[in-house]
């Protein structure tokens, strides 16, 4: 379904034309097994606490979201009408696998999950991410993270 | 995002939707899944599933050398051709669609709208029992459903409890009705989770509560207020349906 030549117009074009940033060094950190890793999650969905601060622009913002929150907790404030909502609706692993995440940490598959995760609107431009990323450095180090897995929606 | 933290020494993997976005930003690791837009892990209720996406993603953690993109080749089973339920095949077992179908007034369509969400409510409100958990965010059913029908079909000015703007409100309003009208069709007995095609062109081709909603996107798009343009122009109706 998201293969880009099976898309609907207008989609298509607009994602095809959407401009997206290049770069030219190519950083690689290699490091322990899976099996030793503590890994944070980051999604681009839009995702929030419920009663937390909504999502309003592309300013690159992003929310907090503890390890432990329950499902029940976590809601969807992303601005665009042009995804689809029903996944989420029925079960928030769709776009948020965080009890998959807990599943293979209880399995020894990963070493451990994180104490917190964290949550952009996508559509953003990267370049208003910056100050964000900055401050996930230290946040993800103070957390002891060295693996982070990043998802769209 | 990715470039960002590998540079400052975490190590990053990733999902990718669109493929042909990858290509060009080249983050350290990343799965392409042919999964649609809203769904990253592929299919809901399925952990078996999702945990194969999941782990197929955080082993490129592991891979020796990169920048890396892999195909993730399975489809989600509600795509594939030889799936078990069709997802064009689910139509909605209620059908207000006969007594609404005809209606042009905004009046009625209004009445009609009402008479929708009076019948779902139930539905919605078992839903929350059963499950614990609605993704209705901001609007509950019966004030979404009051601000978009009074903005939409009546045309009066709206006084907004909240102190968030209209233009917000409305974009809200709309994503939390259909997140109860969901809900609550899911809720019905006999009636599975629609799929997500199945969904959309129900709600949109034959509830009244879309037609509500194409009246809200033209009030709004008539009016000088910038943000309420914007909001009509792009939050209230998909792309495809416009």
């Amino acid at each position: 379904m998201a293969r880009l030549e099976q898309m609907m117009e207008p989609m298509k074009s607009h994602l095809a034309e959407l401009a997206c940033p290049s770069f030219d060094h190519q950083p690689w950190v290699s490091g322990k097994p899976l099996a030793d890793r503590r890994i944070s999650l980051i999604s681009t969905a839009g995702l929030q606490r419920r009663g937390d601060r909504r999502f309003e622009g592309m300013t690159g913002d992003y929310r907090v979201i503890p390890g432990d929150i329950p499902a029940r907790d976590l809601v969807m404030s992303h601005i665009s009408t042009n995804f689809d909502r029903t996944g989420f609706q029925q079960d928030w692993n769709i776009v948020f696998p965080l009890d998959r995440l807990r599943e293979l940490e209880a399995e020894g598959i990963i070493g451990s999950v994180a104490a917190y995760h964290y949550s952009f609107m996508g559509a953003t431009d990267p370049a208003e991410m910056e100050p964000a990323a900055q401050n996930l450095v230290e946040l993800l180090k103070g957390d002891r993270v060295d693996g982070v897995l990043l998802v769209p929606v | 995002m990715a470039h960002y933290l590998e540079g400052e020494g975490i190590s990053t993997t990733q999902i990718s939707l669109i493929r042909e976005h990858t290509e060009i930003i080249r983050p350290p690791r990343a799965l392409w899944v042919p999964f649609e837009l809203g769904r990253p892990l592929g299919v809901p209720e399925n952990p078996t599933f999702q945990q194969r996406v999941l782990l197929k993603a955080l082993q490129l953690l592991e891979a020796p050398e990169g920048p890396l993109l892999v195909d993730f080749h399975e489809e989600a089973p509600e795509d594939a051709p030889e799936g078990g339920s069709d997802p064009k095949g689910w139509t909605c077992p209620m059908s207000f669609a006969s007594e609404t179908r005809q209606e042009t007034d905004l009046e009625k369509l209004r009445s009609a709208f009402d008479r929708e969400v009076a019948e779902l409510l139930p539905w919605y409100d078992l839903s929350m029992e059963n499950h614990g958990r609605t993704a209705v965010v901001e609007f509950e059913p019966r004030s979404a459903s009051e601000l978009l029908g009074v903005f939409g079909a009546e045309g009066h000015p709206v006084t907004l409890k909240t102190d968030i703007s209209l233009a917000t409100a409305l974009r809200l309003a709309a994503q939390d009705l259909k997140a109860f009208y969901f809900e609550a069709v899911s809720a019905r007995p006999g009636s599975a989770p629609p799929s997500s095609g199945g969904f959309s062109r129900w709600f949109w081709q034959e509830t009244a509560a879309a037609r509500i909603l194409k009246a809200v996107k033209e009030r709004c798009l008539k009016s000088g207020d910038k943000s309420l343009k914007m909001t009509g122009a792009m939050f209230l109706i998909p792309m495809d349906q416009r």
